[in-house]
């Protein structure tokens, strides 16, 4: 069971994502937990996830959110995977940063 | 995934990474570093300017009488591009403040 959390300033655009990214999960019989959440909320979450993907418009928070996030790993998600909605390609990549 | 879809997310995503790259001009500016300050300018305006190109063609449709529907989602994509042009002008307006304070701190230094 992998936990995915994705930070954006409103949450509105990456929600659409993560519609994508649990349809992705579901064909590969993936069980996966994906929660859009405000930057406001990272903490509040942090602890339970395994990884969090940030949108390209809240890039420049990353430092901040990796010293809230403590020791789980931040990362911005790809610009061409989200400017196209890729749930499968961000999954991909978000399972091979956990695994790593 | 839907044409109009597909369109407002290649929006937010060019405009909202412009944003960043305004955003995080301001901070290297703060810290002294004008010369990172202005490539993340510059990578910010690439940016932008691809967003700006993918509202204009809406823009155009419109003005030439094809009609595209409003939905939620392009409103929000326009609300970004329109944060990431205020932050575009505010940010090069920070940087020249924070390299005229720092001409003032090492005159009195010195």
């Amino acid at each position: 069971m992998y936990n995915i959390l994705l930070v954006c300033a409103a949450g509105m655009s990456t929600s659409m994502l993560v519609k994508k990214m649990e349809r992705a999960a579901d064909n590969q019989k993936l069980e996966v937990k994906i929660q859009a959440i405000p930057e406001a909320e990272v903490t509040k979450h942090s602890n339970e996830a395994d990884i969090i993907l940030l949108g390209p418009q809240v890039r420049f928070m990353k430092d901040k959110i990796q010293e809230k996030a403590g020791v789980t790993p931040v990362e911005v998600i790809d610009m061409a995977s989200y400017g196209t909605m890729n749930g499968e390609k961000v999954l991909k990549s978000a399972i091979e940063r956990i695994e790593g | 995934m839907e044409g109009m879809e597909l369109i407002c997310f290649e929006l937010i995503c060019n405009v909202g990474d412009a944003r960043s790259s305004f955003i995080q001009a301001i901070g290297e500016a703060k810290n002294g570093n004008f010369q990172e300050a202005e490539k993340l300018i510059e990578a910010g305006e690439i940016s932008f300017a691809k967003g700006h190109k993918v509202h204009g063609n809406l823009i155009q449709k419109e003005a030439s009488g094809e009609h595209t529907d409003v939905s939620l989602l392009l409103v929000h994509a326009e609300d970004q591009l329109m944060s990431a042009e205020a932050f575009k002008i505010l940010c090069t307006e920070f940087i020249d403040l924070y390299k005229s304070i720092k001409q003032i701190c090492k005159s009195n230094a010195s």
